[in-house]
């Protein structure tokens, strides 16, 4: 066992390394240029970032991957130009508002949908998260319409500039806001009885109902969690992605790829993989003929998955025998 | 899941049974769909199924990898594009080239790339090999978008409509051209009947048993000398091929293809299919095939159907996506275990109350006796 | 005698008769449509979901907007008109499914559609082999070019639009170097594909070459890039929301030369996304954008603020190309079956002898050699300015 753990560290200095080559040589050789890419990617990463979280969210409690965690986020940023830029709610209180909504929607979807399910297999699930994506959509389509809208930055376009990149200020709002909910996220799962509870219930039902925590709790407050916090991320998003019906599906498939590259289950992984994942993107996008980009970017995912079959900070998952 | 399992693994003559069944009802679709006019159906049921024995090819195959062996993946559109294109190529670059070869050139080349790219790819387990799998799906969509010389990029093959340029032929077996739906209705489920035959045949073998051991429990399997990672590759390389054949089928019956059709969605609902038809049922495939082929169709023309329908709900298609959501998520909720299994155990139900009833039946008459 | 009074006969025969023909005029007059002959029936294979929606949705918003106004009228010569739409969900298969399905079953007598080339291109040998016309809204160049006889098309072309603004990157701004920066979609790859064939017979060279994901939201990687090239102008060919980032990002990074758009973006919606940095983008588009351009007076210019107006009454949305498309393939096809009726063949014929037809897009004229109806002029070069679009006019 202790090889196997120390095998397992030497890969995760591994690519820690590898990574760190890649940066620093962009910033040799491409300077200010490469500077700009990484802040750009950064930027992208968090977004990314965002989403991973609220997959971990329900993965570790569950282990159920949510497909329609994009959604809502789609959803956080269409309520919010609703409520705020059409209807002229105050900004505040519309971002209360919408992430309000999109939290009673997901609480209420997992007592609809995924608790009458909690004995069937996990692949079952699934499908079913996949049906409330495809439900949710439609139904913004319907309600919105196909066309993308804008929501304004929080603080002004003006970009800030600094050694030689430029930064539109609502990447700092979106950095600062995956900073933040890592430290919540993080500190609920650790710190706090029903988060230790929680991850408990994923893997031990019975230990779990000894301090009181029942997987069907377990289950709803996971969904809460992801669903508030993937409102808020959209909300805080949008105004640099723009928010349509359609966007759910793209952050959707970047959050999972960053959830699994940092390692599911795992908050810090998902801010980890995320802005990994962010600043390969813009490289492979500024280094290769750009067309290849999202090829170049799911090859090293990929690889760096063979190297480290449970992504760059996940533990290895649990073998039943 | 190992529950179900146990329940679907039927017995050998049962199985043959079935098949035969199954196979005399769907090929008298045409002849009682003609029946019915088109004009209150408001769909081409020859046409639609000919689209259902396209990718019930892909998601029998695909049954086989996560039903028996445990795998996911979600990259299967990679494989049935590998297939659609490699025929369109040959095809149309040289005239000669006979249709069958093409297709089967494809099959062999979709089997050499899913065993190039199993082998290391199935160490991984569960979520992680679902990542890897799309992440091969999505890599295989960007070079078929990015060849332009070869795929013809965004606009497909062929590139125009100049017809005699390089359409992609009819598919033709010893002259005959199979060049209308319902000639290709026939061959695509005689293909389908095939495959099942084959899958039946591979479920008893050496391999099913080795394939259900690892289903059930990876390590208990390895422990007791089965050689895991073989089976897993000889499994995901088969469900390559059989998705490949599907996908060379579909560009025969489109002649005309481009990247659209190999989306990532393409592979979402692959899986969707075995999983709503019944993972790891024998007939979950095909069930799943049918009734999400069938559902967007009969979703559109449910209006015709039933009078007093809101024009407003009707126009812009926007209430079909929603309803179509809706119907997947009451699927999996009413049947957990997928369709086939809600099917056959009702068909067990009423088999044991049938049985009931002519023992009572028995019964009283030996009491009048 | 005899002679006299037959001429007579002949001559009331013919007053009942002149009468008849003109009191059935006036019945006509009176604009109804006459439920006992035939529904004429025209199918309308559309993008209404998937990444296409946004085409195929106005499409077909415009075409039950030409249904209603043409029944509440005489409908075409006395026939109620009924459009049977389809969706195809944007994906090639679906169209062919859809355009087989609407010819065998429905009997139409024209097929509308599809939305994009590549669902276009899947329906046209349908159409083509059961002598259906196929009128569609796609604007790839190579569905009309080389001419097959039963496809035709209301937009302009791709290929005029790259003809306008290799015109304007020529005549009006004079620069030699430009870069390309694509969707990597269909209508983006096409758009880049054609320009850098074109751009040397412009005396134009294509520096630099990059494309960019329809759902991406940074494109700084690629710009940074072109600014490290001699570029005098980047052109970017794509449609919402894509191109509203990337004028985003230019603002960002500093990037001063002039911005080209494609008629991608010939909507407000651009203008909304990319706020004060959409300010000096140029792009083409059909005059209908600015009525002003066309004639104040004419037929087209009337047709364009009808159109405006009514549309507007019944969804309380502003038009936009993708409705003219629609409402003008439409329109093309009823304004044929007028002498034609609805027997296939002739009214492929029939469409083929457009000449002067009024729609919104422009003046639509075919030929046996030209099934595109439009021309290069018909299209305008567009600069927004303070969040207004004003026509630039060639120098």
């Amino acid at each position: 066992m202790g090889r196997t753990d120390r095998k397992q560290k030497m890969l995760l200095l591994g690519s820690a390394v590898f990574f760190c080559v890649v940066v620093v040589a962009t910033l040799i050789f491409k300077g200010s240029t490469g500077f700009q890419w990484i802040m750009s990617g950064l930027t992208v990463g968090s977004i990314y970032a965002l989403i991973a979280m609220g997959f971990s969210v329900i993965y570790s409690s569950t282990h159920v991957i949510n497909f329609a965690q994009g959604e809502f986020s789609m959803l956080g940023g269409m309520l919010m130009y609703t409520l705020s830029t059409r209807g002229g709610v105050p900004p505040l209180l519309g971002f209360l508002l919408a992430v309000l909504m999109v939290t009673a929607l997901g609480a209420g979807l997992e007592r609809a949908t995924i608790h009458p399910l909690r004995d069937q297999s996990v692949i079952t699930v699934i499908i079913v998260t996949i049906g409330i994506s495809i439900f949710l959509r439609a139904l913004a389509k319907w309600i919105w319409g196909t066309d993308p809208v804008k929501i304004a930055s929080f603080s002004g376009d003006s970009p800030v500039r600094f050694l030689g990149a430029a930064v539109v200020p609502q990447s700092f709002w979106v950095f600062g806001f995956a900073i933040l909910a890592v430290i919540l996220v993080f500190l609920f799962f650790n710190r706090t009885l029903m988060g230790k509870g929680m991850r408990a219930a994923a893997n031990n039902a019975d230990a779990a109902s000894l301090v009181g925590i029942s997987t069907s709790t377990s289950s709803l407050v996971a969904w809460t969690i992801a669903s508030g916090l993937g409102a808020a991320a959209g909300i805080v998003i949008a105004p640099i992605s723009f928010a349509s019906y359609s966007v759910g599906t793209m952050l959707g498939l970047k959050g999972f790829s960053s959830a699994i590259l940092g390692g599911l289950g795992s908050a810090p992984g998902a801010v980890v993989g995320g802005l990994v994942l962010g600043v390969l993107e813009t490289i492979t996008a500024g280094v290769f003929p750009s067309g290849y980009k999202d090829a170049v970017a799911f090859l090293i995912l990929i690889l760096v998955l063979l190297v480290r079959p449970q992504g760059l900070l996940g533990k290895p998952e649990d073998v039943k025998v | 899941m190992d529950r179900k399992l146990e329940k679907g693994r039927s017995s050998g003559r049962g199985d043959y049974r079935t098949l035969l069944i199954v196979a005399a009802f769907i090929f008298l679709v045409p002849a009682w769909s003609r029946m019915i006019p088109g004009e209150v159906l408001h769909m081409d049921i020859v046409n639609v199924m000919v689209f259902a024995g396209i990718y019930a090819c892909v998601v029998i195959g695909l049954n086989l990898l996560v039903g028996y062996g445990g795998q996911i993946s979600l990259g299967h559109a990679a494989f049935f594009g590998i297939g659609a294109y490699t025929t369109a190529i040959l095809c149309t670059r040289f005239a000669w080239f006979p249709t069958w070869l093409g297709a089967l050139s494809g099959v062999l080349l979709a089997g050499l790339i899913g065993w190039l790219v199993g082998v290391p790819v199935l160490r991984l387990k569960g979520n992680y090999l679902a990542m890897a799998t799309l992440g091969l799906g999505e890599i295989a969509f960007i070079l078929f978008t990015q060849l332009k010389g070869l795929t013809g990029g965004t606009i497909g093959i062929p590139q125009g409509l100049n017809v005699s340029v390089s359409e992609i032929p009819p598919l033709s077996v010893f002259g005959f051209k199979f060049d209308s739906d319902i000639k290709f209705f026939f061959l695509a489920w005689a293909i389908v009947m095939l495959l099942m035959l084959l899958n039946i045949n591979i479920i008893r073998s050496r391999v099913g048993r080795g394939l259900r051991a690892l289903h059930s429990s990876e390590i208990a399997a390895d422990a007791m000398g089965v050689n895991t990672s073989r089976y897993k590759t000889q499994v995901f390389v088969l469900s390559a091929m059989f998705a490949a054949l599907g996908g060379a089928l579909f560009a025969h019956f489109q002649r005309y293809i481009n990247p659209e059709s190999f989306v990532f969605s393409v592979s979402i609902l692959f899986i969707t299919m075995v999983v709503v038809g019944g993972m790891g049922n024998l007939w979950g495939g095909i069930v799943g095939v049918i009734v999400l082929t069938f559902l967007p169709s009969v979703i559109q023309a449910m209006p015709q159907w039933i009078p007093g329908i809101p024009a407003s709900l009707t126009n812009f298609s926007n209430y079909s996506l929603v309803l179509y959501g809706l119907l997947l998520i009451v699927f999996m909720m009413f049947m957990p275990q997928g369709i086939a299994a809600g099917l056959s155990r009702a068909s067990a139900f009423t088999g044991r109350r049938a049985k009931r009833l002519r023992d009572r039946i028995q019964a009283r008459k030996y009491e009048g006796h | 005698m005899e002679i006299n009074k037959s001429t007579t006969k002949v001559l009331v025969l013919a007053t009942c008769l002149m009468v008849a023909v003109s009191l059935s005029a006036i019945g006509c007059g009176q604009q109804k449509v006459d439920t006992s002959k035939e529904v004429f029936k025209i199918g309308a294979v559309l993008s209404l979901s998937g990444p296409a929606a946004p085409l195929g949705q106005p499409e077909q918003r415009a075409l039950m907007l030409l249904q209603d106004n043409l029944n509440s009228g005489a409908g075409v010569n006395g026939h109620k008109v009924e459009f049977i739409f389809e969706d195809d969900e944007s994906q090639p298969e679906k169209a062919k499914a859809a355009i087989t399905r609407l010819i065998n079953q429905e009997k139409v007598a024209a097929v509308i559609g599809s939305s994009t080339t590549g669902a276009t291109l899947a329906m046209a040998p349908v159409a083509q082999s059961s002598k259906v016309a196929l009128v569609c809204c796609a604007a790839g160049t190579k569905i009309t070019q080389p001419v097959v006889s039963y496809v035709f098309r209301t937009p302009p072309t791709d290929s005029m639009a790259i003809t306008k603004v290799l015109d304007y990157l020529k005549g009006t701004l004079k620069v030699k170097k430009i870069a390309i920066l694509h969707d990597s979609n269909a209508f983006g790859t096409g758009g880049a594909d054609e320009l850098s064939q074109k751009a040397p017979g412009s005396g134009i060279e294509v520096v630099s070459r990059e494309s960019y994901g329809s759902t991406d939201t940074d494109m700084t990687a690629q710009l940074t890039k072109i600014k490290g090239t001699p570029a005098q102008a980047i052109v970017v060919w794509g449609t919402n929301p894509g191109p509203a980032s990337i004028a985003k990002n230019m603002q960002q990074l500093g990037i001063t030369i002039p911005f080209i758009g494609s008629h991608g973006i010939a909507n407000k919606k651009f203008i909304e996304l990319a706020g004060p940095a959409a300010n000096g983008v140029v792009f083409p588009a059909g005059k209908l954008l600015i009525p002003s351009s066309i004639t104040e007076g004419s037929d087209w210019r009337k047709a364009v603020d009808e159109f405006a107006k009514e549309y507007k009454a019944k969804y309380n949305m502003e038009t936009d190309t993708f409705a003219a498309h629609g409402y003008d393939a439409g329109l093309l096809i009823t304004t044929a079956m007028k002498t034609a009726g609805n027997d296939r063949v002739k009214l492929r014929d029939q469409i083929e002898q457009t000449e002067g037809v009024v729609g919104i897009d422009g003046v639509f004229t075919y030929s046996p050699t030209n099934h595109d109806g439009l021309k290069t002029s018909d299209l305008i070069m567009i600069e927004i300015n303070n969040g207004a679009w004003a026509e630039i006019k060639s120098s």
